[in-house]
């Protein structure tokens, strides 16, 4: 087992994988940058070296400050956490060379899913069903409009460097497709330093399944069961449940037996996630592949009582999973609530600054992850995700009800935060029935809305950095 | 004076909001300002007098503390620092029995390399960047040293 390990990361994920270490007696290196030094994680961790200013790119994104701080703290591996590094697949690799185990997939598990259009073919290949499109890159107009035709309409332009949400535009007919496929090409380009586009049949309101998968070095890959993550701001998501309520057992098994293949199509190791689309009429289809832990992950740990970021830590020490498929319970419900520091009724605009008072609810079935504290300052520069509110039960309705209560317990005063929509949300009779999709959100913020026009120079907010 | 009476003086600062502290005492002067980054400090020594300790805080004159406002760093100050532009192991000289790059007392200017940052088997040359005189070496010998951290102290001329 590791002596010491770096966490290439911050936030609330940080201090989940500093946690995991305490219990497993690791010692914990912490990196940070100048705005981040009264940042949770590096209060807990053993250790903390300071790494550069504010921004990412001078920061957390920063290889070389990271390596050398690995070096100078003696660490003999580095969790990568979900963003920033985590699926950067040459940053695995100066690892590699560098004698220090990146927790997470071999660099060449990375790159074969990270390209989206190279992880399609494998998937085609592998025979995990994949959303109709395009053989491969569409490199101009011509090849966009033929293919556009022959799956129909609509359909939805994607960066193959992309992923997350990021760099993609939807088309219904000729017109729009060539204005999207020239802006997502100069979007991804800007980006992702990578102009190269596909082309998907666009699933009108599907719902967004995902698998979490688990593999060890020896080769053993399960899957953890699936999260619904359908309730999506602009491919954002913003609750996760598992299990979905869309599914029967029958399309569980058949997805499950896909996930596990898709993973080993190129042998995959250590904790990663499936993302399929699943239509009205029960097809599901592989959209793409995470290749690292996940925000929702605690949904999957309160269902299975697996700890998924010990296992991982555990598999990349050379450890072979204990346990068989059939061994994994799937014994609760669990809803997980992503708090954002966003004003969710004017546009989600970010809202940083100093959290005045803070009161976390408890109690049976809630667990909450977050990395701040009454007095801390939420900087600029990050994304805006600020806690995770999880609640788990025996049942759909247990877990929900608990959640709801929750919500009202939690408090956070000093800046704007999503929890009203997520209230809104619990109340909805739909989303009670089980009976929601992708367009979910944007239904229930139209019909909150006071009937005042918008004015004149409101634009849509950049998101400060998003992960996923 | 002495740092943890600065450290008292921006507690109370913090505390009462206020945004600017000033005060002069044996040829001491001092001048606290706070802006949007935090606090800087202005701080002038006599030139040869040893480092005065203050009797007590409410002894020292103060000048009136105006209200807390979005202020600009102050403009010029004579203490400045070379800090660590990476992360990395810090060395005082070329090779362990080399004499080292810079002492106390020395004259620098840009261009003049007072130590060595070790990365990842690179050795990296660090420069002043800054003309003056070094007052303080504040990092230890092929110890670590992180980004930002303060290396050298240097009277600028």
């Amino acid at each position: 087992m590791f002596d010491k390990i770096l966490i290439a990361n911050r936030g609330e994920i940080a201090v989940r994988v500093i946690r995991a270490c305490r219990e497993l007696s690791i010692r914990t290196l912490a990196v940070y940058s100048k705005v981040d030094a009264d940042s949770l994680h590096v209060q807990l961790a053993d250790e903390a070296i300071c790494i550069g200013d504010a921004p990412s790119q001078e920061s957390y994104l920063k290889i070389d400050r990271i390596i050398s701080a690995a070096e100078v703290g003696d660490v003999e591996a580095i969790h990568p956490g979900y963003g920033f590094l985590s699926e950067n697949a040459h940053f695995a690799e100066v690892c590699e060379n560098c004698n220090i185990k990146f927790i997470g997939p071999p660099s060449s598990a990375i790159r074969a899913m990270g390209d989206k259009v190279a992880a399609r073919e494998t998937m085609r290949k592998a025979g995990v069903p994949v959303v109709p499109g395009s053989d491969g890159p569409v490199d101009n107009e011509q090849d966009a409009l033929k293919i556009a035709r022959k799956i129909g309409y609509p359909v939805i332009v994607k960066a193959a460097g992309g992923g997350g949400g990021r760099g993609m535009r939807v088309a219904h007919n000729d017109p729009s497709l060539v204005k999207g496929y020239h802006t997502a090409r100069s979007e991804a380009e800007r980006a992702f330093s990578n102009s190269v586009v596909y082309i998907e049949k666009y699933l009108e309101s599907p719902r967004h399944i995902e698998f979490q998968i688990l593999a060890d070095r020896k080769g053993k890959t399960l899957h953890l069961g699936e999260r619904d993550c359908s309730l999506q701001r602009r491919h954002q998501k913003l609750l996760e449940e598992s299990p979905s309520p869309a599914l029967t057992n029958d399309i569980r098994k058949k997805m499950g037996k896909a996930a596990i293949k898709a993973a080993e199509a190129v042998r995959y190791v250590n904790a990663g996630t499936i993302e399929f689309l699943v239509d009205a009429t029960g097809e599901f289809y592989f959209i793409e592949m995470n290749t690292r832990i996940q925000v929702e992950h605690p949904v999957t740990e309160e269902v299975t009582g697996i700890d998924i970021v010990k296992e991982q830590i555990r598999i990349a020490a050379g450890e072979e999973l204990g346990y068989d498929q059939k061994d994994i319970q799937f014994q609760k419900h669990a809803v997980e609530c992503r708090i954002n520091a966003e004003d969710p009724f004017n546009n989600f605009q970010p809202c940083p600054g100093r959290i005045e008072f803070l009161h976390v609810p408890g109690g049976h079935g809630v667990r909450v992850d977050t990395h701040v504290y009454g007095g801390y300052v939420i900087p600029p520069h990050y994304d805006s995700m600020i806690a995770k509110l999880i609640c788990y039960g025996t049942d759909r309705r247990v877990a929900l009800d608990r959640m709801a209560r929750a919500l009202d317990e939690l408090i956070i005063r000093g800046i704007k935060t999503t929890i009203p929509l997520h209230k809104l949300t619990l109340k909805d009779p739909n989303f009670r029935r089980g009976r929601y999709s992708t367009n979910f959100i944007d239904r229930l913020l139209a019909a909150s809305q006071p009937l005042v026009p918008p004015k004149p120079q409101e634009s849509a907010p950049v998101p400060v950095a998003t992960t996923e | 004076m002495e740092l943890e009476q600065i450290k008292a003086i921006i507690g109370m600062m913090k505390d009462n909001d206020l945004s600017e502290f000033s005060m002069e005492q044996d040829g001491l002067k001092i001048r606290i300002k706070r802006g949007p980054e935090g606090f800087q400090q202005t701080v002038t020594l006599p030139p040869v007098a040893p480092p005065q300790s203050l009797a007590a805080a409410g002894a020292a004159p103060a000048s009136v503390p105006a209200p807390a406002s979005p202020v600009p760093p102050p403009v010029a100050t004579d203490a400045k620092h070379v800090v660590s532009p990476m992360v990395g192991t810090f060395y005082r000289a070329p090779a362990p029995d080399a004499p080292p790059y810079v002492e106390e007392g020395q004259e620098v200017d840009p261009e003049t390399v007072v130590c060595i940052i070790e990365a990842m088997k690179v050795m990296n040359e660090i420069k002043a960047e800054v003309k003056g005189v070094i007052t303080e070496i504040l990092a230890e010998n092929a110890k670590p040293v992180e980004f930002g951290q303060k290396l050298f102290a240097v009277r600028v001329k």
